[in-house]
């Protein structure tokens, strides 16, 4: 069989498009030792193919259930998760690319392998892995490191193999955890600028749950504000390119419009 | 900086060589001093050259490296048996919560019964044979690597599993290629308790019903009054009990160990 048939082949070329996530009042609740905790009480919403959607809201509202929705390894108690029109199931979705707020690497491989391993996992043949690996650390700035352990990476090095890992399995819906909270705020800044870029090549449909309102308003094109726990979607606010300029009016205006919604007022609650 | 690196040479040199051979010197004089001021009778405690002699013309039996092979085989046999088993039970326990709701209580009520207690029904049940002493290094060295086992995997990075998960891994890949992987490290650390513990084992069960090993060596010479044969044949048991542990943990640093 001829390996170049294969899309996974081409890294570098065309984009694989994105397909459309869409949450149809999904309810869930987790038994605990105290009983029955209702999390999510009828949220839907949509996320348009190619589009980034982040999704804020209190800690424990139910943000990283929504990702496990959608990765099909979480079934709702009631509602529906579809990709492309189809119910999501465990293991219907392949297309599938995640990152964490925890690198996760693998201790015992190097930088490379592991970044090939998702790509062998998925039936990649080793030298299609192995080149299709390299020229994602390449992208992320870390061909000089492809042999080093991840002991040996700093915390945006080793969230940018995260990265890497997740785009390098061509995926078609990116799922994001929280993916830069736990680096340093200079570090934060420069991965998130990176990420927008590597977004604008790749094109996946994007699912970014994330606490801070900043990185919302920099990354996505629509935010989801979520409520409380049992959390309902609170208000869709769409992001325009102005309102991504720090310096403007424009994105003081939407920080301020989402803080308020998550219940922060805009004059800091001073006296 | 040459001084500073002859300084580094003096300390490890100072630290691994000279200190060490300085405890031995005063264990042996405390022993040589003993036997001096008590007027001690060989029968009783033979001098530590006179245990050197019989060292070396032990060595240059053919009935002491028998006795020392059947007891390495014995452990080998039961050592590896009980760390392949244990291992693979504990990591069926710490993937599938139904094998752990299962297995914990057999594993809880038996591991405290010491390998020890079990010795007469295994002279009752093999005899002086090899086959009890390897039944009961396995049994030994099971409970550990099981507990260990268990463990490591229930400590392993739960991120880890997400992105096993993530990848596409089917449950079977991800328990060996990712817990299993992960856990290796501290698997390897009980792994060399394992060994202290069945090495005891085996010299234990020599001690009360064998008819080969070193152990058998031992309560043959005492029975004879040959003190230095039984003080020297204590001293291979331990130096072979800290060849092995040094050698496990030798592996594990260097095949297993994050770089």
């Amino acid at each position: 069989m001829n390996a170049a048939d294969r899309p996974v082949d081409h890294p570098g070329a065309a984009a694989m498009p994105g397909g459309e996530l869409a949450f149809d009042r999904i309810c869930h609740e987790y038994a605990t030792q105290a009983g029955c905790i209702e999390v999510l009480r009828g949220v839907s919403f949509d996320v348009s193919p190619g589009s980034v959607t982040c999704v804020v809201g209190p800690s424990g509202c139910g943000k990283s259930t929504l990702l496990g929705l959608a990765a099909g390894l979480i079934t709702p108690a009631s509602g529906e998760v579809r990709w492309d029109r189809a119910p999501v199931t465990p293991g219907t979705n392949l297309h599938l690319g995640m990152a964490f707020q925890q690198p996760g690497l693998f201790p015992w491989m190097t930088v490379h392998e592991n970044v090939a391993i998702g790509l062998r996992t998925r039936g990649a043949d080793r030298a299609t892995a192995r080149r299709v690996a390299d020229e994602f650390i390449a992208t992320v700035g870390l061909a000089d490191f492809r042999h080093a352990y991840p002991s040996q990476l700093s915390g945006g090095m080793a969230q940018r193999v995260g990265i890497a890992r997740a785009l390098a399995l061509r995926p078609r819906l990116l799922l994001m955890d929280e993916p830069f909270a736990a680096v340093d705020a200079f570090t934060r800044l420069k991965l998130q600028q990176e990420f927008k870029a590597l977004l604008a090549l790749h094109r996946p449909t994007v699912l970014f749950v994330t606490h801070d309102v900043s990185e919302a308003i920099l990354l996505g094109d629509r935010i989801v504000v979520m409520s409380q726990r049992p959390a309902t979607v609170l208000r869709e606010i769409p992001v325009s390119r102005e309102d991504r300029n720090r310096a403007s009016a424009a994105y003081a205006r939407k920080l301020a419009e989402t803080l308020e919604c998550l219940g922060v007022p805009s004059d800091g609650g001073s006296e | 900086m040459s001084g500073a690196s002859s300084r580094g040479r003096a300390a490890v040199l100072r630290n691994r060589l000279v200190l060490p051979t300085l405890g031995a010197i005063v264990l042996l004089a405390a022993w040589q001093a003993t036997v001096t001021l008590y007027s001690l009778p060989i029968v009783v405690l033979p001098p530590p050259w006179q245990v050197a002699t019989t060292l070396v013309d032990l060595f240059g039996t053919a009935a002491f490296w028998r006795s020392v092979g059947v007891s390495l085989y014995e452990f080998a046999g039961g050592y590896v048996a009980g760390v392949l088993l244990g291992v693979v039970v504990g990591l069926a326990m710490g993937e599938s919560r139904t094998i752990r709701a299962v297995a914990t209580p057999v594993v809880e009520s038996l591991r405290f019964i010491v390998p020890f207690a079990w010795i007469p029904l295994t002279v009752l049940w093999f005899g002086t044979s090899l086959v009890g002493k390897i039944v009961l290094v396995a049994y030994a060295v099971f409970f550990v690597m099981t507990v260990a086992t268990l463990r490591a995997v229930q400590n392993v990075e739960p991120t880890l599993t997400r992105v096993a998960t993530m990848l596409g891994m089917a449950r079977w890949q991800r328990a060996v290629r990712v817990h299993l992987r992960a856990a290796a490290p501290s698997i390897a650390s009980g792994a060399r308790a394992a060994a202290a513990l069945g090495w005891i084992a085996v010299v234990a069960a020599e001690y009360i019903g064998s008819s080969a090993g070193l152990g058998f060596m031992i309560t043959n010479a005492a029975m004879s009054l040959a003190t230095g044969v039984v003080i020297a044949g204590m001293i291979v048991i331990g130096l072979i009990g800290a060849a092995v542990s040094a050698l496990i943990a030798w592996l594990s640093r260097t095949r297993l160990a994050h770089r």
